[in-house]
């Protein structure tokens, strides 16, 4: 009989799947094979978990507003290029 | 004077402003002044640099904005300034020495790779954020990444454009925008590692 073999699916290619894909509720035979892996390997999901946190940290950073004086400056600046227009 | 401009959409205010209505063109400019600082913020971490973008980007609308035709979204054409805008401002730097390059590969050889063990990071409490020291490091890890990688995590993961839409302002192809992602996520995941691990 012939046996049939299957590549067991590598942290690598995970690895590059998540990076690709990381919100996406991706159904695909490929994305369910790297769902059940994530789901066994404590490497993949402490790799996808760091993933997420990084851009979770970028995305909570608090950003200056714009201050006052700067957005006296960007107006000045403004009526100087509408005058030297007309 | 009643201000009927607040609340006109997007295109009323720029075919008024088209038109010589200043008052319509100083509306837009408020409606998205806060856009166009926090994301050149974003990019390049530095309140006077940001302050400087604000304001070249805003020049740069006013002097072009006849050439807008309402084909893309507003702010899809402002992002493709600012972006722009921030680009030039690198040619204009000589050298940035805190970039580093993204050609080496950002994981050892294959086998090494699948025989690391992944430590799990530490939780972050949004308190911490505020805290000089993690905050200086996402800093430094994001301002090593070059900046082409740099614009596209930031429209992408901050900014929360589509894949599509991030091509349009970078006029690049969907699978380059794609393939920038992957490889600054993996720059900044890698650069916060030994800060973050338990």
């Amino acid at each position: 009989m012939k046996k049939t073999h299957r590549r067991t699916i590598q942290c690598k290619s995970v690895y590059r799947h998540i990076c690709d894909n990381l919100d996406a509720d991706l159904n695909s035979q490929k994305c369910r094979e790297i769902k059940a892996h994530i789901k066994k390997c404590k490497n993949c999901t402490a790799y996808l978990d760091s993933l997420k946190k990084t851009i979770r940290l970028y995305r909570t950073y608090p950003v200056p507003t714009v201050p006052a004086k700067t957005e006296k400056k960007l107006f000045a600046a403004i009526s100087l290029e509408v005058a030297k227009a007309r | 004077m009643v201000n009927t401009t607040s609340h006109s959409p997007d295109n009323t205010l720029i075919r008024k402003a088209q038109a010589g209505d200043s008052h319509a063109f100083a509306e837009l400019v408020k409606r998205y002044e806060q856009t166009v600082y926090g994301f050149s913020f974003k990019v390049c971490r530095n309140k006077e640099k940001a302050e400087e973008t604000l304001q070249d980007t805003f020049i740069n609308v006013y002097r072009k904005l006849d050439q807008f035709n309402g084909e893309s979204k507003f702010s899809t054409w402002l992002y493709s300034i600012v972006t722009n805008n921030c680009l030039m401002r690198r040619r204009k730097r000589k050298i940035d020495e805190q970039m580093v390059y993204l050609d080496e590969p950002p994981i050892g050889d294959d086998e090494a790779h699948d025989r690391l063990t992944i430590p799990s990071w530490n939780e972050t409490p949004a308190e911490e954020l505020m805290r000089g020291e993690l905050r200086s490091h996402l800093d430094e890890a994001i301002q090593k990444l070059p900046l082409d990688y740099r614009i596209v995590f930031v429209l992408r993961d901050i900014e929360n454009k589509g894949a599509e839409e991030t091509a349009k302002i970078l006029k690049l192809s969907v699978p380059a925008v794609k393939s920038r992602l992957r490889r600054a996520r993996i720059f900044l995941r890698e650069r916060l590692n030994d800060y973050m691990k338990q």
